[in-house]
């Protein structure tokens, strides 16, 4: 039977949340596509892939020292040689920092399309049907590939993982890697020191709407301040240099779980969404009614916020 | 230094988005600009320029209204342009614009460097940089947050990960790299900047011209706005009593002030 094959995704020896989900979403799939869902991993050996095998009936492991770090050159290969070797149709490859770097290069390796940042999937007479954000998430669109092969990345968070189950079957592909044409010199951590946000209770947080430093600074600080709270901001907020990066929450920055959470001025773009929607109270502030904050708030208030936030001073 | 910026218009993501027929959007209320992480790499490529010398040209494909925010990097600074005004490319999937942005870098010739967004604001797809490097073929590296070259040929690149985490990589040139936000700080145009720009070379090519014959391989089927089943409670009446309300639900309701 022809194959859906997930790519697992791993650094410094553990694998990420998002080839678990992969997992969940292949299975879900695969029956209604007439295919059979299977894994890969690309490692020096093959003990991640024996982990893989809990979540999923059979995996490949590509055990090769090309392979030990990642780079895109190595990947795309090793794609092509599991996809051609082992009958795969459908490739599903996370939508994270490794899988952005990839996951293009692999569909032109195997002539195939490529739907990328997929929320959720859907057959529809017997048609692979992909949801996906446009416009920052104000909107939404569906999409299909019409090549016969296809390569589809998910947003990480949209499934759940998988549970883990009797282990599969793991067998090796040789692959036979050309030299990358990038070197990976060491991977750093740039995010030392600062403040950590992650403990506060609650967190102010301001976005692109407080409009530059001197507003930012006199809106959201006071307001902070009176409630106790830690202030933060979205990723614009850090790259205008208006506070310092340990305050950044979202997909580049912290996550962070507080009773409450008041979002001022931020849209509510998936890669903020995805640091601070666990957190218990969401109140967004927007004049934009269809900021796609609004979908994941519990209070909302359309309206400016230069206007409000007196207000809500005013009664604390 | 010879570097190719692709740049794509996107609307202002504060517009208002009108769905007509479940297929594309109503532009007239739709005001344009720069996709911002190419305003990032415009900036990059300026001041690779500026510490190398050589030139930086604007590649961009879309309808005609494109040509404004083109001229719009033109006067920041980049010294020419190629605009691939033909729907048959820029109304095609992300495969048929980077074939045609491929060729046309082919066409300038001589190219060093490529930059690109991180992604597009409208389509969110990341990958047409990833695919104009497989094309040219040429190594590439994404979500660049951090540039080091001392010859303009070797490149010593900072690749943003997950968890405040950064790669270091090198590669050669020539290459791609997708520039992610937070690089630098983008300059504005000066008026003479302004002035300038409007005399700057813009060619108009098609996909004919520059031997495109790339089609689709995705197909788009319907765009709707998303309906979320956990959609917030509108605190409604003027800024001070929402405000008002807020603050009494905060304290009584959620109990979480
Ligand atoms: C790989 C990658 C990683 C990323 N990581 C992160 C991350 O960790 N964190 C993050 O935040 N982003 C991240 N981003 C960026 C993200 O995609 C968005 O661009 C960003 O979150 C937008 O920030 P914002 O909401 O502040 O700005 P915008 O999207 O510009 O929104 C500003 C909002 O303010 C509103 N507004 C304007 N004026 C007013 C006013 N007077 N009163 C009330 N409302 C007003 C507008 O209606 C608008 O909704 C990442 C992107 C990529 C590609
Ligand atoms: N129509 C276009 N014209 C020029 N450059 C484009 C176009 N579409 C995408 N790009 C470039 O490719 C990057 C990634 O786009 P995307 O793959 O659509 O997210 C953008 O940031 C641009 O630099």
């Amino acid at each position: 039977m022809a194959k859906l094959l997930i790519i697992a995704e791993h650094r410094n020896g553990k694998l990420s949340d998002a080839t678990m989900e992969l997992c969940r979403i292949a299975k879900e799939i695969a029956p209604g596509l007439g295919l059979e869902p299977v894994a890969a991993v690309f490692a020096k050996d093959d003990s991640l892939a024996k982990e893989v095998a809990k979540y999923i009936p059979e995996v490949f492991a590509v055990c090769d020292a090309a392979v030990e770090g990642y780079t895109s050159d190595a990947y795309a290969q090793a794609v092509k040689a599991v996809v051609e070797a082992k009958d795969v149709k459908g490739v599903l490859i996370p939508q994270t920092y490794d899988g952005v770097d990839y996951a293009a290069k692999a569909a032109l390796a195997i002539g195939a399309g490529i739907v990328s940042n997929c929320n959720k999937a859907v057959i529809e007479g017997g048609k692979l049907v992909l949801t996906r954000n446009i416009y920052n998430g104000k909107l939404q669109e569906t999409k299909s590939v019409t090549t016969d092969k296809f390569v589809v990345t998910f947003e990480k968070g949209a499934y759940d993982p998988a549970e883990a189950g009797a282990a599969g079957a793991v067998s090796t592909v040789a692959v036979s890697f050309t030299p990358s044409r990038t070197k990976v010199k060491e991977i750093i951590a740039m995010s030392a020191g600062g403040v950590d946000i992650s403990q506060a209770k609650i967190i102010v947080a301001g976005g692109r709407g407080l409009k530059d430093a001197d507003k930012y600074k006199d809106v959201v600080l006071p307001l902070a301040a009176k409630l106790g709270a830690e202030y933060a901001g979205s990723r614009p907020v850090i790259d205008s240099g208006w506070t310092d990066a340990s305050r950044q929450v979202g997909q580049s920055g912290k996550t962070v779980t507080p009773d409450l959470y008041l979002a001022l001025g931020i849209s509510g773009a998936v890669q903020h969404v995805a640091g601070m929607k666990g957190s218990k109270c969401i109140v967004a502030v927007n004049k934009d009614p269809e900021a796609p904050i609004f979908n994941i708030a519990t209070y909302g208030i359309v309206a400016d916020l230069f206007e409000v936030v007196p207000g809500i001073m005013a009664n604390l | 230094m010879k570097i190719v910026v692709c740049l794509k218009q996107v609307p202002d993501m504060e517009s208002k988005f009108k769905i007509v027929d479940d297929k594309k959007v109503d532009e007239s209320q739709i005001a344009f600009k720069i996709n911002d992480f190419d305003n990032y790499a415009v900036e990059a490529a300026l001041q690779l320029k500026e510490k190398h010398g050589g030139e930086v040209v604007i590649v961009s494909a879309g309808p005609d209204r494109a040509a404004k925010d083109i001229r719009q990097a033109f006067a920041m600074g980049a010294d020419w342009g190629m605009h691939i005004t033909d729907p048959a490319i820029y109304e095609g999937d992300s495969f048929v614009i980077a074939s045609a942005l491929a060729k046309a870098i082919e066409t300038i010739g001589g190219v060093d460097l490529v930059m690109t967004g991180v992604q597009t604001e409208d389509l969110q797809a990341a990958v047409t940089g990833v695919m104009v490097a497989d094309m040219l073929n040429v190594p590439h590296c994404t979500n660049v947050v951090k540039i080091n070259t001392a010859d303009g040929k070797a490149f010593t690149l900072n690749r943003e990960l997950e968890g405040g985490l950064n790669e270091v990589m090198d590669l050669t040139g020539p290459a791609v790299l997708t520039i992610q936000s937070g690089i630098n700080e983008p300059r504005y145009p000066t008026l003479p900047g302004i002035m300038k720009a409007k005399k700057k070379q813009l060619d108009a090519k098609s996909g004919a011209d520059l031997g495109v014959s790339a089609s689709s391989r995705t197909a788009f089927i319907k765009m709707f706005v998303p309906v979320s089943d956990t959609m917030a409670e509108i605190i409604a009446g003027a800024p001070a009593e929402a405000a008002a309300k807020l603050v009494d639900k905060l304290k009584n309701e959620a109990k979480v002030i």
